[in-house]
């Protein structure tokens, strides 16, 4: 019995060191000077400093050849606008469309679900090549408009995925209960059907959120630097040379806290939306 | 309350207006707009099909033009094309198998609750919340190997100078070990959601019944829970054999071409040898390996779901 | 011209005709009761007279104008579900605002009216409660004022009383008929239950096959089945029946049944030679153990229900009887198996043809 339970318990330890480390040791980076960091061999005991963190914050980056200016907080401004709008985006498309599928058994509406579905584990570069030559001569490259668009390839089916079978699930007795008080149907539909169906939503609109401010492609491609969102940035700050490594690890720090706290304070909505998405669509 | 008072409260003028056409309108009104976004992506899907049929490099426009299967052919011709096949191989099936198996194993682990399993549980998300890009990066700063702690630590194991990512022998590795670190609580969650969901009497007959341990895990658990690890191995696949973001953040394919899978290899023809005909080439076969796989996935999904409502 | 009149409804789900052909007209201010077994269609021909879904056939009018792409806001109906189907989201108050706040009634005349509908069927006491705190028998009263507070001139209620316990129940099969004749308002009531449907309806229409088989006041439909379906869907215990051939005897007609031989009246006469089912209802069965000129039978099983004594006979032929008596006679404690003579009251013979079913 005690054996089982040891074992156990030095698994646990082991799968939570594992999936946990990385994060802990990348923050630990984010506040060593850069003596710090080369010291051979490593040493969790070091006097932390804020350096790392104010230079990206000034924008006034420390090198070994004097300071560079590199502007990664519009990088986090960019992440925030093209993820928020791009989930405002579909909610707006895909919240409807979504009650549509799952109220109606429409021939068009079965064929657009498999294709959405199916395209969702297409390649992206597929179509993003020939996106970037219809966004340059369209001139929507490095645009939010243009990106937001694009994003609608992750943050769409996601929230049809998932809102559709939140719908699905809402009596229909209740919504002909509303309509027969005298409502419409548009009535009925914000006042009964969307709140009813609003953990799927919250559950959706978070994922999306999420995936579209993790996505590297796509901005990569179809974007420059001027609306460049984190993890673009961030690929840019790993592979200049000079840059101090603290200072490359308070970037990547900042890149995933935004995701991290939501992910955090939301995680039943997340667990549900994806294990539920996954299975229960 | 008198009868006439009832009376006057029950007559109230009622009108009954006629709408003939919103009711049957109403579900495309409703779906327009995603529709317009899905036939909005088939135009680029027709221009890549297009590329892939051409002779198009961006360095010598002079050259465009008409060649069918030209492309197609002499990428079966390359040998770098099948590098990149047995890339893209190697790397799906080592992540999906381990994945998998560490999936299934961690979910086991948590599948009692307690506050130990509960926190974990919630910890495990983290990873799976990084974009797979930062983890790549993150990964790279951690395996350098002049300070990186993972060097440090392999190397009290004995392996000086681990090359990590740098050094062909072991690229595979390391970026496998990134891609795990990644998704395995993807598995864990989806698993974990399907062991809770499993009926209870099937395993406490067996516990009364003196069932050995390993029979009900391989005769009983595991054909349960067949369709959950399914649904999560397609899945993966499909993300695996089209995996950009982590290789391409840790070297871009290199070193040389050992980490070339499909679509950083396409990435190299299209920037930086500006080969755009080729590289829709390679992305159409690419295409055509994850249609296969997510029809049989969506199929095997559409089933498991009718089985997951008809059970609620 | 009756004031709802349903004429060829049909309605079919994948290949099913759940409603097929129904046709019936009610007049104002009826109580109607539509019965059928479980599964028949009730719920679904409760669904297009509200317009929830169009038909495939057939129309629904009200005082006189059909209801043909007239939205379900805009019929001025009122219906209580089965499964209440409250909003979950709102208090009960607002669940029975709803109707009135909708066609923008001043909020104060809201307040009263709610108020009042509630104080009528006694649940004043729980309106800020939210439908989860609410027992199923506030549930179901919530579900019920909303449905009539409207004062809407159709109200519908689909098997309201199925989900609440047998004490509620009971209780409202008073209160229910007596709200809603003060409201005035014309009710189609389904129900699966017989005693249900004989209790509260003016009229009783029975669905079976997705048509209505026979419309008309309880006692009649009791008394007079127009077929072996309906005959069996009436009625504890179900009643016996049984194929006999009557023939002409020298003293009039005759028929062996559970093989003893019995004469028809006189105005039976038709259907001499004529093969049919003959059945009889339970309480028309007079038993008596002591021999007294009736048809020799076996008493096998006897068993108290409600207030009544059921008993199970056997004939020489094989056939079996469902008798029943009021209790506090002789058989009252009667146990084991008896020999018994069973007398039919003829006067409430009923004969249906062999093929169809339908009452001869």
């Amino acid at each position: 019995m005690t054996v089982k339970f040891a074992l156990r318990a030095i698994a646990l330890t082991i799968v939570g060191l594992f999936f946990l480390f990385p994060l802990f040791w990348v923050v630990l980076m984010s506040f060593m000077s850069n003596a710090d960091i080369l010291r051979n061999p490593p040493s969790p005991f070091f006097s932390p400093t804020l350096h790392n963190y104010i230079a990206l914050v000034s924008g006034q980056l420390h090198t070994n050849v004097g300071t560079q200016t590199v502007n990664y907080m519009l990088n986090l401004f960019n992440s925030t606008v093209l993820s928020a709008f791009s989930v405002i985006l579909s909610l707006i498309l895909g919240v409807p469309a979504a009650y549509a599928f799952a109220r109606y058994k429409f021939r068009l509406g079965e064929d657009m679900a498999f294709t959405l579905l199916s395209f969702r584990f297409a390649p992206p570069l597929l179509v993003l090549l020939p996106l970037l030559m219809i966004f340059q001569s369209i001139g929507l490259y490095d645009t939010y408009f243009g990106l937001v668009w694009v994003y609608q390839l992750i943050t769409l089916p996601l929230v049809l995925w998932i809102v559709r079978g939140y719908f699905e699930d809402v009596s229909e007795d209740i919504e002909l209960a509303y309509r027969l008080d005298g409502h419409s149907w548009l009535s009925t539909f914000f006042h009964i059907s969307i709140p009813l169906a609003k953990p799927g939503i919250a559950a959706a609109a978070l994922l999306s959120f999420i995936f579209a401010w993790n996505n590297f492609i796509f901005a990569l491609i179809l974007g420059s630097s001027g609306v460049q969102p984190v993890t673009v940035g961030a690929f840019a700050f790993v592979t200049a040379s000079a840059i101090e490594y603290g200072q490359v690890a308070a970037a990547l720090v900042f890149s995933i806290v935004p995701t991290l706290v939501l992910a955090t304070f939301t995680q039943r909505y997340l667990v549900e939306g994806l294990s539920l998405g996954a299975i229960k669509g | 309350m008198s009868a006439s008072a009832v009376a006057t409260m029950n007559a109230h003028p009622v009108v009954r207006r006629r709408h003939p056409f919103l009711g049957r309108a109403l579900p495309y009104l409703l779906s327009m707009p995603a529709l317009l976004t899905c036939i909005g992506i088939l135009v680029p899907f027709a221009m890549a099909v297009w590329y892939s049929l051409e002779r198009y490099n961006l360095a010598f426009p002079s050259t465009r033009g008409f060649i069918w299967f030209g492309n197609y052919i002499s990428l079966f011709k390359d040998a770098t094309f099948w590098n990149t096949v047995i890339v893209s191989m190697t790397y799906t099936v080592l992540t999906v198998g381990l994945e998998l198996l560490l999936g299934l194993g961690i979910a086991l682990l948590l599948w009692r609750r307690s506050l130990v399993t509960n926190v974990l549980s919630v910890a495990l998300m983290l990873p799976l919340m990084v974009a797979p890009a930062i983890a790549s990066m993150m990964w790279k700063l951690m395996t350098n190997a002049n300070f990186g702690i993972f060097s440090y630590f392999v190397s009290l194991l004995g392996f000086h100078d681990f090359k990590w990512a740098s050094a062909p022998q072991s690229a595979m590795f390391t970026v496998v070990m990134v891609d795990m670190w990644v998704y395995t609580p993807f598995i864990t969650i989806l698993l974990l959601a399907g062991l809770r969901g499993l009926p209870r009497q099937p395993f406490e007959a067996a516990e009364l019944d003196g069932v050995p341990g390993s029979f009900v895990f391989f005769r009983i658990m595991l054909p349960m829970l067949l369709p959950y690890i399914l649904t999560a191995g397609l899945f993966r696949m499909l993300d695996s054999i089209q995996q950009f973001d982590i290789i391409y953040s840790m070297t871009q394919g290199g070193p040389g071409d050992t980490l070339m899978d499909f679509q950083v290899q396409a990435y190299t023809q299209a920037f930086i040898f500006t080969n755009i005909g080729r590289a829709s080439a390679i992305l159409m076969v690419l295409w055509l390996i994850t249609y296969v796989l997510s029809n049989v996935f969506v199929k095997n999904w559409l089933r498991l779901r009718e089985r997951a409502r008809g059970g609620v | 011209m009756a004031f709802l009149e349903i004429t060829g409804l049909s309605k079919a789900f994948k290949d099913h005709k759940v409603i097929d052909n129904a046709s019936i007209a009610i007049d104002k201010g009826e109580f109607l009761v539509v019965f059928g077994p479980s599964g028949c269609g009730k719920t679904v021909f409760l669904r297009l007279i509200a317009g929830m879904m169009p038909p495939d056939s057939g129309d629904v009018a009200i005082d006189g104008q059909s209801m043909a792409d007239v939205n379900p806001e805009d019929r001025d109906i009122g219906m209580a579900f089965q499964n209440y189907a409250l909003y979950p989201h709102m208090t009960a108050f607002d669940n029975i605002a709803s109707p009135l706040r909708s066609r923008g009634v001043a909020e104060a005349q809201v307040v009263e009216r709610a108020n009042e509908t509630a104080r009528m069927l006694r649940i004043d006491h729980v309106l800020d409660h939210l439908p989860k705190a609410l027992s199923q028998g506030q549930k179901q009263r919530t579900a019920l004022a909303r449905s009539l507070v409207g004062r809407p001139s159709v109200v519908l209620l689909d098997d309201p009383l199925r989900n609440v316990d047998a004490k509620i129940r009971y209780e409202m099969r008073f209160e229910l008929p007596r709200v809603l004749r003060r409201y005035e308002s014309t009710v189609i009531y389904v129900t699966q239950d017989y005693k249900e449907a004989m209790a509260l309806g003016d009229r009783v229409a029975v669905l079976v096959d997705g048509s209505f088989r026979q419309a008309a006041a309880p006692r009649e439909i009791y008394d007079s089945p127009n077929s072996t379906r309906i005959a069996r869907l009436f009625g504890d215990p179900p009643i016996n029946l049984l194929p006999v051939r009557p023939t002409p005897g020298q003293a009039g007609i005759e028929m062996n049944v559970a093989g003893g031989t019995v004469r028809l009246p006189s105005d039976r006469a038709n259907l001499a030679g004529r093969e049919c089912m003959f059945g009889i209802r339970g309480e028309n069965i007079a038993v008596s153990l002591e021999p007294n000129g009736g048809i020799p039978m076996t008493l096998d099983a006897i068993t108290p229900v409600n207030n009544r004594l059921v008993m199970l006979l056997g004939g020489n032929d094989g056939a079996e009887l469902f008798a029943s008596c009021p209790q506090g006679g002789s058989l009252d404690h009667l146990r084991g198996r008896h020999n018994a003579w069973v007398t039919l009251d003829l006067t409430h013979a009923h004969f249906f043809d062999s093929g169809n079913g339908a009452r001869i």
